[in-house]
């Protein structure tokens, strides 16, 4: 009896010895005091001689790779930041910024932020990455060594935004906009508002990824210019794999979303009123329908776009004229689908002379013609090739469903 | 051995689906693409299909003999010699399998989730999770499989539907692989991640009534598959495959990339862990199960328990063997596809040998 008794006990002892250790928690805990959380990240080129000022933290003597580049973040500084908008917001100056924002420079991504490990006592924590600038000049050198870092990382979210700088992204960083008190949330709520507006195609970096590894699209990234206290979206930078070739418009922003089929419309365009010397109306697009057929004509490739708009009118210029009848806003309609499809066919052909197919033309190629792209085409490579050349036909109607409370 | 006969249908059927998602859901898309492109379901869909004929083979035979497992009946059909060969063959592959994929399980753990966790631990811990209740018998595994099943399948159809929303329809153009041997091969990587399966040779003689069990394998590979076929759509249509192939593990990436909509949550792959983690531990619990059930009967023992405890260190072992990532990867594929002449050509020559040799076991 004793013995089972004993039997028993032990049994409880020993399972409680195996159950206890499952219940102490997280391993890997850190206390949120205890990181330095990274909001936002600007990437420079950075002077050689800057290296002098860094000491060799990942490399022994020499670095193995030459090139020289300045990372600039913004750190949140637990406690100062605002939870929810309630308490606030409007960035007070002083002491009471809720970021600090440090630099250091290095010989690749990671050497440069292990510079900035010996400067920032706690450990950098990417979880919360919102943002990447990078400058221009970053840009046309090529991505690609960042994107693997980034890619490697398991913190950085691919929901994050990159985005390309006009001026050094270092000023990006440092910037304040006076609406929200993080300055890399109201970078992102900026970038994620225009999505809603229709000003952006959604290009979060897990898609611009996508577009970078597949065969026949190039990425985009919105183009920001940095004032001393505001940021605004300039244009969209396109690429050519990992290097951008070029930058376009606000406008063409427009026209590019067209051609991705973007539904949601943003953009308005002022359309002078022909038959008339200074008439022009303000068109508002609301909505975009596209239809993108490929076929082959002479073992060529033959894009065409059929884009139709819907729009209001919501600006007139010039007492003279007045848009109160069915035959005027036809003859706008008609005078607006010109001027888009001029539009589109100069943002094509300026993308064609770079060789980057930022439309994703070449996806459908690949897509509906497997055969003539395994013959002819076969990688990215040849396909930036074979773009430049190719017929793309656009054709652009339009309705103008609406003017306003005005009646002429 | 007697068996306690308490098994339903449905209840067949999750074990076998329980069984069979596990960790190679997350790296399934990468196999899929790196054999056919675009081709990819295609590619899975016709992995499905050989590993539906392993366990329709499997099947068959435990409805031939339905009151012995594979290790019993064979000795019948083989005999004894060849046999124990076969058997002593059979546990030693689950006893790889099971390390793998407790080794698979750390390695993403360590990669990706928990940095400063030790490899170590985590591979002890989930061994010890899936060590403890294989002292069970095959009801109480039954039951566990059964409760567990739901709430892996429907948080993985979610996400599945969820990620849907960044879909590109592109991405899953043509249809047919463009390399056909490179599909084949393929094929075979993808159906052995459905080993599993195996565990049927268990299930059928416990199972309350074995004329039932092509139902419960038909709805068990169901399910299963149907998981597996839509998340490797659901992948290759959102991220298309030349950016698959980039990544170590699309699924985890698809979940980290999608979010509920309303940003009630702004990334779904916590929940996705977690159902993960569940994933694994059924599978584990199952490839070791079986590993230790095999071995107990394999030396006629009234009773498993014994080898619970006393395979955990040699598991732990091989476990730890591989050296990186790279290593691991190729040894899963190698030795999956190896298993597949255990898993598909032993049973086949089984039944064959059972059929010239007109050897019946004796009705339920």
């Amino acid at each position: 009896m004793i013995s089972a008794l004993w039997l028993k006990r032990a049994k409880l002892i020993f399972l409680l010895m195996i159950t206890v250790p499952l219940l102490t928690g997280c391993w890997d805990r850190i206390e949120l005091e205890r990181r330095a959380i990274l909001l936002g990240i600007g990437v420079d080129e950075a002077p050689r001689a800057a290296g002098n000022t860094e000491k060799n933290v990942t490399y022994l003597k020499k670095p193995p790779v030459s090139g020289m580049i300045m990372i600039t973040a913004q750190i949140a500084i637990p406690g100062r930041i605002p939870l929810g908008h309630g308490q606030g917001s409007g960035a007070k100056p002083g002491p009471e910024k809720p970021v600090w924002v440090v630099s250091s420079t290095g010989v690749t991504i990671d050497d440069a932020l292990m510079n900035m490990q010996q400067k920032v006592a706690y450990r950098l924590f990417y979880g919360h990455l919102r943002a990447i600038v990078i400058s221009e000049a970053i840009a046309k050198k090529g991505v690609h060594d960042l994107n693997d870092f980034l890619r490697r990382n398991s913190e950085v979210r691919r929901t994050a935004w990159m985005m390309v700088s006009s001026t050094k992204a270092a000023l990006a960083m440092r910037a304040a906009p006076p609406l929200e008190r993080v300055p890399t949330l109201y970078l992102t709520g900026m970038m994620d508002e225009a999505v809603r507006l229709g000003k952006l195609p959604n290009m979060i970096l897990g898609r611009v990824w996508a577009a970078a590894s597949s065969k026949g699209e190039e990425p985009i990234l919105p183009y920001v210019e940095v004032s001393k206290n505001n940021v605004l979206i300039g244009g969209l930078a396109y690429f050519k794999g990992d290097k951008m070739v070029g930058r376009t418009n606000p406008i063409e922003i427009g026209i590019v979303m067209e051609l991705r089929k973007v539904k949601h419309g943003g953009y308005s365009l002022l359309t002078p009123i022909p038959g008339t010397s200074a008439g022009a109306v303000m068109v508002e697009v609301t909505y975009r329908k596209a239809k993108i057929e490929v076929d082959m004509r002479n073992g060529q490739p033959h894009v065409t776009a059929k884009v139709h708009i819907e729009g209001n009118i919501v600006e007139k210029i010039s007492e003279q004229v007045k848009v109160n009848d069915q035959p005027i806003v036809k003859t706008i309609e008609k005078e607006f689908s010109k001027k888009l499809e001029q539009g589109q066919r100069d943002l094509v052909k300026k993308t064609q002379q770079q060789g980057s197919d930022i439309f994703g033309f070449g996806e459908r190629v690949r897509g509906k013609f497997p055969q003539y792209w395994n013959q002819q085409v076969q990688n990215k490579q040849k396909w930036e090739e074979v773009y430049k050349n190719i017929a793309i036909d656009t054709d652009v109607t339009a309705s103008l469903r609406r003017q306003g409370m005005k009646a002429r | 051995m007697e068996y306690p006969r308490e098994i339903t249908v449905i209840q067949a059927a999750a074990i076998l689906s329980s069984t069979i998602i596990g960790v190679g859901v997350l790296a399934l898309p990468r196999f899929a693409v790196q054999a056919g492109d675009t081709g990819a379901p295609l590619v899975t869909l016709s992995g499905i299909f050989l590993a539906s004929l392993g366990l329709l083979l499997i099947t068959i035979l435990g409805m031939r003999f339905p009151n012995q497992s594979l290790i019993q009946y064979s000795e019948n059909v083989l005999g004894k010699i060849s046999a124990r060969l076969g058997s002593v063959l059979i546990i030693l592959f689950f006893t790889l399998l099971t390390a793998l994929t407790a080794r698979e399980f750390g390695e993403v753990v360590v990669t990706s989730v928990l940095r400063r966790t030790p490899l170590e631990v985590t591979v002890v811990v989930m061994l010890l999770l899936a060590m403890i209740p294989t002292r069970n018998n095959i009801t109480i595994f039954a039951y566990i499989h059964h409760f567990y099943l739901p709430l892996m399948v429907a948080p993985a159809l979610l996400i599945v539907v969820l990620s849907l929303q960044n879909a590109n329809p592109l991405h899953l153009q043509p249809l047919w692989p463009e390399n056909m041997a490179g599909a084949l091969q393929g094929t075979l990587t993808i159906s052995a991640l459905f080993q599993g399966s195996f565990i049927m040779t268990l299930v059928i003689p416990a199972m309350r009534r074995p004329k039932k069990a092509l139902r419960a394998s038909f709805w068990g590979m169901a399910i299963a598959g149907g998981v597996y076929f839509l998340t490797v759509i659901a992948a290759v249509a959102v991220f298309g495959p030349e950016e698959i192939k980039q990544l170590r593990w699309p699924t985890l990436d698809l979940a980290r990339s999608t979010s509920l909509p309303a940003n009630i949550v702004e990334r779904v792959d916590a929940p996705f862990l977690i159902v993960w983690v569940t994933a694994v531990f059924t599978t584990l619990f199952s490839s070791y199960y079986l590993t230790v059930h095999s071995m107990s009967e394999l030396f006629r023992l009234r009773d498993h328990k014994m080898f619970s405890l006393f395979m955990l260190p040699f598991v732990f072992v091989i476990a730890m063997q591989p050296e990186n990532l790279q290593q691991l990867y190729s040894l899963i594929v190698v030795i999956g596809r190896l298993g597949l002449w255990l898993t598909i050509a032993y049973p086949a020559v089984l039944l064959v040998a059972a059929l010239i040799r007109k050897r019946r076991g004796s009705a339920a």
